[in-house]
């Protein structure tokens, strides 16, 4: 026998045993989105973070993330947020936090999480802690706990 | 303790107690087993029949190579040693040992205690004094300034410890001595090659030891003993990519005088156990220092631990005696 | 503390505070049981929060992974070349095996880090939470300076051991 019979999990073939996965834990979406549906706002983004409104950027970017998208979707638009975040001058941070609604905060916090976790931003780490560190500022350890406790994932 | 004293200390001071005790009439009964580095082993024991001659016997492990290297090694040792008065090479040696000197306490001087101690230095530098002998003769052939260099195909190998060897090497304007090292733990390995490259450096940087040997480290065999490597391809493989190969270039001003080349023997031959015994110190200095941080660390979190007598002078001030319930011999009551 | 230290060391003081909430959670499985849940295979996915990565750059880097009555927390120290690689494997071991003394010390990392941390329950109800983050925090400050520090001591060691034995041949 190639594995130890005892380490065999026999909970994962009853069906009955109420053990949740992963899967179970995602909230019900009414629709998924597509790459083609999230299309023009990541175009959007672009504009709105090559032209200098960072402000306005960082707001669409953390107004409506793609929750129901496939892992596709949801790294083309967390690209898009990337790029917005590394355009923001260091002195302008504080300011556009400010004006950001504790919502849109929670889902900042996802994105900088996500950004120090994929290997390819995680040469940005610099920025990012410097955005984090200014949104423990302004939020305080907020937006932290409800990352924890949030199964909505970007 | 920075260096490493090219005498062994407990050879010289076995000797000098058995001259004293001689020479005010009590001579000591010895049967002693000295142990230096390299697996170099010395008997000092009594003559079978007269206490006042010492047999002084040495075990080396170079003996077989260095014996190999030139036809007049007894002349050479005879000479070195029978310049003290009350030293004899003896005709036979000892079983198991090398040489076997016999030492007559009464007459042995202060000077010739000392020398003794150098035994294991004067019995490696044999192959140092031909090199230097070979080098007298090529350098007096006039070479022309456009062409190369006489190379001579004199090459000494010594074979020191049971997988290092080393080399000397004698040209026309320079002598050179070649160490073969090899690294079995993976700290060492890495930690010699810090070292090694600071025997590199140390020259170029500071000013006033530019008139040393010139070091040079490699993994590949140096061009001086290639030849040796193609002729004899001797265990060459599994462990051939942890040596280490490191050249010590002598130039005249470090052999012009006997007193020059004796000093300059003494400290390559302990080149390689002066080199790892800082590697070993530097290894036990991390370790106390490893162990300090700890302590430091553990108080750190012992500060987290919630203590008791707190409290309970938080309790009590609270008026809340209850709570804490002891029994009759002070020990709390836990629920 | 240098410019780039404290935002890093800032962002694993928060989501650490936020993730020492931990409660006494039996085993859902197996009746008297109380296992760290975050060291259960196959263990049921609710019990498990979103883990937080927080890197300053590539080799730097602090894994949190919280659960309802556990806290998994593993460090990747930063090793720059093969010196400092050996030191922070020596200095790591020595730890690991003196692990009864840390009390949340994992005797082993988990993969690709280079020292782990597993708080449960039963820490946080016996000691002070904000000491156990403070522990935390000094230990990666301690741990970088320590291992530059042994770095440049074995520089500056060789390099006077080997003036010193040249030195001799100086006539």
């Amino acid at each position: 026998m190639d594995q130890d019979w005892r380490r065999i999990d026999i909970d994962a073939f009853d069906p009955e045993s109420g053990r949740l996965t992963e899967k179970d834990l995602i909230p019900p979406y009414p629709n998924n989105v597509t790459l083609q549906d999230i299309e023009p706002t990541i175009n959007q983004l672009r504009n709105l973070a090559s032209s200098g409104d960072s402000i306005s950027a960082i707001k669409l970017a953390t107004s409506d993330p793609p929750y129901s998208g496939d892992e596709n979707v949801k790294y083309q638009y967390f690209l898009a947020v990337m790029t917005a975040l590394s355009q923001v001058k260091q002195s302008d941070i504080t300011n556009i936090i400010k004006q950001l609604s504790p919502k849109q905060q929670d889902v900042l916090i996802k994105y900088l999480y996500k950004g120090m976790a994929v290997k390819e931003t995680q040469k940005q780490g610099g920025v990012l802690l410097a955005w984090f560190e200014k949104l423990t500022q302004v939020a305080g350890i907020n937006p932290v706990v409800h990352y924890i406790n949030d199964r909505k994932t970007v | 303790m920075l260096h490493l004293d090219p005498h062994n200390l407990l050879l010289q001071k076995t000797l000098a107690e058995a001259r004293e005790a001689q020479l005010a009439g009590r001579p000591l009964t010895l049967d002693r087993i000295v142990s230096d580095f390299d697996y170099t082993t010395f008997h000092v024991s009594n003559a079978p029949e007269d206490k006042s001659m010492l047999w002084v016997s040495i075990r080396s492990k170079a003996y077989q190579t260095v014996a190999s290297c030139g036809s007049t090694y007894q002349s050479y040792l005879k000479d070195k040693l029978e310049a003290y008065p009350g030293i004899q090479l003896s005709s036979q040696t000892e079983a198991a040992y090398d040489i076997s000197l016999i030492v007559d306490l009464n007459k042995l001087t202060q000077e010739g205690v000392v020398y003794l101690s150098l035994l294991k230095v004067l019995v490696v530098s044999y192959p140092f004094h031909l090199a230097f002998e070979e080098f007298d003769r090529l350098s007096k052939i006039p070479v022309p300034v456009d062409e190369p260099p006489v190379l001579s195909d004199v090459l000494f190998n010594i074979k020191h410890r049971d997988n290092e060897q080393f080399f000397v090497k004698p040209s026309n304007d320079r002598v050179t001595v070649i160490f073969e090292t090899i690294f079995e733990d993976e700290t060492d390995k890495i930690f010699g090659k810090v070292f090694l490259q600071e025997f590199v450096d140390a020259r170029k940087r500071n000013r006033n030891i530019q008139s040393s040997p010139q070091v040079l480290v490699s993994h590949e065999p140096p061009l001086e003993v290639q030849n040796f490597f193609n002729t004899h391809r001797q265990q060459a493989g599994s462990d051939s990519d942890q040596k280490k190969y490191i050249t010590f270039v002598l130039f005249p001003r470090h052999f012009q005088t006997s007193e020059l080349q004796f000093s300059t023997i003494c400290h390559l031959a302990l080149f390689r156990n002066y080199f790892h015994y800082h590697i070993k110190c530097s290894k036990a200095y991390m370790h106390s220092r490893m162990r300090y941080r700890v302590n430091t660390f553990v108080k750190v979190l012992n500060r987290a631990k919630l203590d008791d007598e707190d409290e309970e002078d938080a309790e009590n001030k609270n008026g809340e005696q209850e709570h804490t319930r002891k029994t009759i011999s002070g020990r709390k009551m836990v629920y | 503390m240098s410019q780039s230290l404290r935002p890093y060391l800032t962002a694993v003081r928060y989501s650490l505070e936020a993730a020492l909430t931990l409660s006494n959670f039996s085993s859902q499985e197996v009746e008297r049981h109380n296992r760290p849940e975050v060291e259960v295979p196959n263990t049921s996915a609710e019990l498990l929060l979103q883990p937080m990565q927080i890197a300053r750059n590539e080799n730097d880097q602090v894994l949190i992974e919280p659960s309802v009555n556990s806290v998994r927390v593993s460090i990747k120290v930063k090793q720059a070349d093969e010196i400092e690689q050996i030191l922070v494997h020596k200095f790591t071991r020595f730890l690991e095996q003196r692990a009864e003394a840390f009390y949340i010390l994992r005797r082993v990392p988990i993969k690709g880090y280079s020292i782990s941390f597993l708080i449960t329950n039963y820490h946080t109800e016996t000691m002070k939470t904000n000491k156990l983050v403070d522990f935390i925090i000094e230990f990666m400050e301690e741990v970088d300076k320590e291992i530059s520090e042994m770095k440049l001591f074995l520089n500056a060691r060789a390099r006077f051991v080997a003036e010193a034995y040249l030195g001799e041949f100086v006539y």
